[in-house]
């Protein structure tokens, strides 16, 4: 059953491994200058408030520079190349869901070969779970190598903006969006799950097409409810009242109804404290501690015409002078790990599970 | 006599539409058994209910006096080979062979070499550019190389031309030859079921109309014509198959154990095909009028 496995899956083995190839090598060619600009960019050895300034420096000119010579000039291949590298691990397993899982039943499903592999002298539950087993393994070698090999490369990124580098649109931290599910573990709990999605979706609905569309369209959907609904909750977040000031909150909206009553919301930008915490929630509340919303009389006044990303400084300060502080729900950098090992290991059982089901059903119910 | 298939009250409903219904059969080892019917006489079904390929909605359905594919020793009992050959295109001959060798405990690859080598098959060649008589030669090779005790052929030669079939079907009756395994294979061509087959089961609506050793059907079934007369006027023993009658003359498809003795009768003798034709045309009216004649 491994021969056969292997025999089936070798033309797409060769392909993800030219893939991982691929990627590896734009990037190891693309990696010495990198290094040479952090190394000289007087973030080694520095101290203190230094450093912040030194890995703005880098990442400046990280993302200004053509770096490669063949490219032409004002091209920003690292920027280019971080999100592209991003992009690939983190679409990566849809893609191996679409292209691994859902053809391995759909296509013996719809080439009728499935009479010939359930007819040896072998079990079908033995043949899917040498399938699954084999298969899935791989999807999450390749994952994982991805991921390592853009680590490796994005390293030099990685420490700057944990030393406070901020002026790139490089400098999400590590619980950003894209981040947090395209480094750590999570690739390899992604990736057993795109592909047992794809197997189910070529089980239920046994065309290989089909299938890779409704795999992608799914795990679109993942991806998507994933940072907003699930990973906040995954491991209990930290709670914490701060200052307007401390928190570096700003007010993002505000507006004043016909009645005069006006209403604002915040957001904050850090956790006193705890830096590079990731923030789930903020919220302004009162000096009892309560909730609020409206906006104190005396402070709709301040409320300019139009609110810009940098909030307002007038407004920020008049609402401090009435007592108004900041909830924050967050993670601190301790909680990384735990909620890389928690989401992990969510869609590893979910994938352990979609896996179990497909057995279940390939055994009871069966129709050709 | 030890039974290859046993089937009781064995149903299979696709949503509102039954394929298979109550149909309670017993398929004897040691022949090769050829299934007949109309279309939708439910025979593909019987087939893939017998390998597993389809749970029973209804009934039991032993194969060698056990479950279908109920773990590897029983799948390794029964050969199947259904009527397009599936073959994976992209794997050649020689890849096919090693399938059945890595997945077969039992499986003789002299024996498949040997065929594949007297087939002309190039090992190399990928199966998708095989043509349909190669492709049902392969798949028979690898549904025999694995020494199962059943061969279960769905329509095994419906796709081939006279020539592959005729080939195929030689093919078969060698193999049966030295290898005492029992088959049962389902064909619409009775012409070519008569050369191979020493058993014929006849189904009709889910329903075996007539079972038995070829030689035996024949002897015992005699087409009569004569002048004009009433089929029920017939002796006991004689069951009424078929009757037809014009002005003068009625001609009637009986099966009897004795001779015929009446010489009114013009007794001659019948081939294989006309008489599964006859059971399969039987119709509810026939059969009404051979239950008066019993009576």
């Amino acid at each position: 059953m491994i021969w056969l496995t292997w025999r089936q899956f070798r033309a797409q083995a060769i392909t993800g491994v030219a893939a991982v190839a691929l990627f590896a090598i734009l990037l190891v060619l693309t990696e010495s200058h990198m290094t040479s600009l952090y190394d000289s960019s007087g973030i080694v050895g520095c101290h203190g408030g230094a450093c912040a300034g030194a890995a703005n420096l880098f990442l400046l000119k990280l993302s200004s520079g053509r770096g490669v010579s063949f490219l032409p000039a004002g091209a920003n291949v690292y920027v280019i190349l971080y999100f592209l590298s991003v992009l690939v691990i983190l679409i990566a397993p849809a893609v191996i869901g679409s292209f691994w899982g859902a053809p391995l039943i759909a296509r013996e499903l719809e080439t009728g070969t499935c009479r010939l592999a359930w007819n040896q002298s072998v079990t079908r539950t033995r043949w899917l779970t040498v399938k699954l087993a084999l298969t899935g393994l791989a999807a999450m070698v390749v994952a994982e190598a991805l991921n390592l090999v853009q680590a490796w490369w994005a390293a030099p990124i990685g420490k700057a903006v944990g030393l406070g580098g901020s002026a790139s649109i490089m400098s999400e931290g590590r619980f950003g969006q894209f981040v947090f599910p395209t480094h750590g573990i999570t690739p390899l709990g992604y990736a057993a799950f795109g592909f047992a999605l794809g197997v189910i979706a070529g089980l239920l609905i046994r065309r290989a097409i089909p299938a890779m569309a409704v795999t992608l369209a799914i795990f679109a959907v993942v991806q998507f409810v994933t940072p907003l609904w699930i990973r906040p909750n995954l491991v209990p977040s930290s709670q914490t009242i701060a200052t307007i000031d401390a928190a570096g909150a700003n007010v993002t909206e505000a507006s004043i109804t016909s009645g005069g009553r006006s209403t604002f919301a915040l957001s904050a930008a850090a956790v006193p404290g705890h830096p590079g915490a990731w923030i789930t929630s903020s919220d302004a509340v009162n000096v009892a501690g309560h909730a609020v919303s409206g906006t104190p009389a005396a402070c709709v006044s301040a409320i300019p015409g139009d609110i810009g990303p940098g909030g307002s400084a007038a407004l920020n300060n008049c609402l401090a002078s009435h007592g108004i502080k900041v909830a924050l729900s967050y993670h601190p950098v301790t909680q990384y790990w735990p909620l890389q090992f928690a989401e992990t290991g969510l869609f590893l059982v979910l994938a352990l599970a979609l896996a179990c089901y497909c057995l279940w059903r390939l055994n009871r119910r069966r129709a050709i | 006599m030890t039974a290859v298939i046993e089937t009781a009250g064995l149903g299979k409903r696709y949503r509102k539409l039954w394929a298979l219904a109550d149909c309670t059969l017993s398929i004897p080892a040691g022949h090769v058994v050829g299934l007949v019917g109309p279309n939708g006489a439910g025979k593909t079904t019987l087939l893939n209910l017998a390998t597993g390929m389809l749970a029973p909605t209804t009934g039991t359905i032993e194969v060698l006096g056990g479950r279908p594919t109920a773990d590897p020793a029983q799948l390794a009992r029964v050969g199947y080979l259904s009527q397009d050959a599936p073959l994976y295109t992209g794997l050649s001959v020689a890849d096919h062979l090693k399938l059945g060798g890595h997945l077969n405990p039992g499986w003789n690859a002299e024996l498949a070499r040997d065929r594949v080598g007297r087939l002309d098959l190039d090992l190399r060649r990928k199966a998708g550019t095989l043509s349909g008589g190669q492709r049902a030669q392969l798949a028979l090779t690898l549904a025999i190389a694995k020494r199962p005790e059943l061969l279960i052929l769905d329509e095994p030669v419906a796709s081939l031309d006279p020539l592959a079939r005729r080939e195929f079907l030689q093919d078969l009756m060698e193999i049966v030859g030295e290898d005492q395994v029992s088959v049962v294979m389902s064909s619409h061509l009775i012409s070519d079921l008569e050369r191979v087959c020493d058993y014929v089961i006849v189904l009709v609506d889910s329903r075996v109309r007539v079972a038995g050793p070829v030689d035996e059907l024949l002897a015992t079934h005699h087409l009569l014509s004569g002048p004009r007369r009433d089929p029920a006027s017939l002796p006991d023993g004689m069951e009424v198959i078929s009757a037809s009658q014009t002005d003068v003359q009625t001609t009637v498809l009986v099966r009897t154990r004795g001779p015929v003795l009446d010489p009114a009768w013009t007794v001659s003798e019948l081939g294989l095909e006309d008489l599964v034709l006859a059971y399969m045309r039987q119709t509810g009216a026939t059969r009404n009028r051979h239950l008066e004649v019993q009576k």
